[in-house]
């Protein structure tokens, strides 16, 4: 199998990487760069585990071949927060005891981020489409929708509420 | 007849002319992929088995929708997120928009494409319905020349297409409707979200300047025969006709008397029938809702 190169932005740093045409970006993550928090379920797109932001998009990483996201910018859970500060729907998730097994919960959260940054007071149908790629087996779902709604209070009175009048 | 090519190529061209030559030489020996999230589900676990690839992502001659005169000319790297936001399409053909808004996921939406979506010619692919309704024809290119087909010569089995080993579907290309034009989109799936569709229907019918006659009507179905299907017989009884001198009823029984569905897992035959029946009657009801309100 030959062997190529690719350059990829990964949580802000610039990484080069060796790899083959038939590497799935979710294996390059893992296996590669040892990112583990992004988790492999099916494995053909329907579970949303190994959701990822590539260049400000939400995509599945099983269904990404390594090579398509040669010069991409990619957001993994380990770029959201930090060890010091978590991010609001982290703190969020915990609080309303949304992870529960958590292995659903890095790809929910990336795709809870990627809702509220382009919608930033959904309502329960606009939330349950923005995670409707994204299975969990846990929680029914219910203290996700919760976890959701309380990040987008939070988030709002951070900016004084400006955005709640603005709507 | 073709070059076999080492191993794990993987090319990228940035040009569609670069793309056509590389097709050229090793035809059926490399795997064209666009989005991806088809091909590799169904490669999955024997991605090995795949010699080469030709990665289309770079083309951006591939990635427009486009207005010319009297058409729309939608590049085959036009994602569904992005068919499901253009503010031309909602307004032209709105019902493209409405599918694309129905396939899987974001996650899918924003990697699928058009050209992947009407290439793997699934019988239940979202877009195909709908892109047949509204007349559309695909623009097939190779290194020597090209072609324009119309939607419903393209597809010819499950997952089988006209399409040559040297070609590329560049192009779709819709006529932009001239006549005041309803439509309805009815997706059936056992779930919102990532399902693969029990049954479809594209109904868009256009009407005379007394919006009373029906001047045309196209009734395509998926996942309810091999291919997406239009129900012609549909033409003949509602064409000419006062739209509120349809018998509804009458029209959903031809429906259902003309398809050919399958048993399969997410439906039997009987249950695809019975659906097809009404959701014609549905679809129909819903245009005339619609057209009553329009003055």
């Amino acid at each position: 199998m030959n062997k190529l190169m690719i350059e990829l932005t990964i949580n802000g740093k610039k990484r080069k990487v060796e790899t083959t045409p038939s590497t799935r970006l979710l294996d390059l993550l893992r296996d590669d760069l040892h990112l583990t928090g992004t988790k492999e379920g099916c494995g053909k797109g329907e579970c949303g585990a190994c959701t990822v932001i590539m260049n400000g998009e939400l995509v599945a990483s099983c269904l990404v071949l390594a090579p398509q996201a040669d010069g991409a910018v990619i957001t993994t859970i380990e770029g959201i927060g930090d060890d010091k500060c978590l991010d609001p729907v982290q703190e969020a998730f915990i609080e309303t005891g949304a992870v529960q097994c958590g292995f659903c919960t890095p790809g929910m959260i990336l795709a809870a981020k990627k809702l509220l940054e382009e919608n930033s007071h959904p309502d329960e149908e606009e939330i349950k489409r923005g995670i409707s790629g994204n299975l969990c087996r846990c929680t029914g779902y219910q203290k996700i929708f919760d976890a959701v709604k309380l990040a987008v209070n939070r988030l709002s009175s951070r900016d004084g509420g400006r955005s709640e009048k603005d709507a | 007849m073709y070059q076999r090519t080492v191993p794990g190529q993987y090319f990228a061209p940035h040009k569609i002319e670069e793309a056509l030559e590389i097709l050229s030489k090793y035809g059926k020996e490399i795997k064209i992929i666009a989005g991806g999230t088809d091909l590799l589900v169904q490669y999955y676990d024997r991605l090995y088995e795949v010699n080469s690839w030709l990665d289309l992502r770079n083309i951006s001659g591939l990635k427009n929708i486009r207005i010319n005169k009297n058409e729309m000319e939608i590049g085959a790297m036009v994602r569904h997120a992005q068919l499901e936001k253009s503010e031309d399409i909602k307004k032209y053909f709105l019902i493209l928009s409405q599918a694309a808004a129905d396939i899987g996921s974001p996650q899918i939406r924003n990697r699928g494409t058009i050209g992947g979506n009407i290439v793997n010619a699934s019988p239940a692919g979202d877009l195909l319905s709908p892109l047949m309704a509204y007349d559309a024809q695909f623009k097939l290119q190779s290194n020597q020349r090209e072609m324009i087909v119309p939607a419903e010569e393209f597809f010819i089995g499950p997952k089988k297409t006209i399409l040559k080993p040297d070609q590329l579907l560049t192009r779709i290309i819709l006529p932009l409707p001239k006549e005041m034009t309803y439509g309805c989109w009815i997706k059936i799936g056992k779930r919102k979200a990532l399902a693969i569709a029990t049954i479809i229907l594209a109904l868009v019918v256009k009407m005379a300047e007394d919006n009373k006659t029906v001047k045309d009507v196209r009734t395509c179905l998926g996942s309810v025969a091999p291919t997406p299907i239009e129900i012609k017989e549909i033409r003949k009884k509602m064409v000419g006709k006062y739209f509120e001198q349809l018998d509804f009823a009458e029209l959903g029984q031809i429906v259902e008397d003309k398809i050919s569905p399958i048993d399969d897992i997410r439906g039997t035959r009987e249950y695809r029938k019975d659906v097809a029946k009404n959701i014609m009657i549905n679809a129909l009801e819903e245009i005339d809702s619609a057209r009553r309100l329009y003055k």
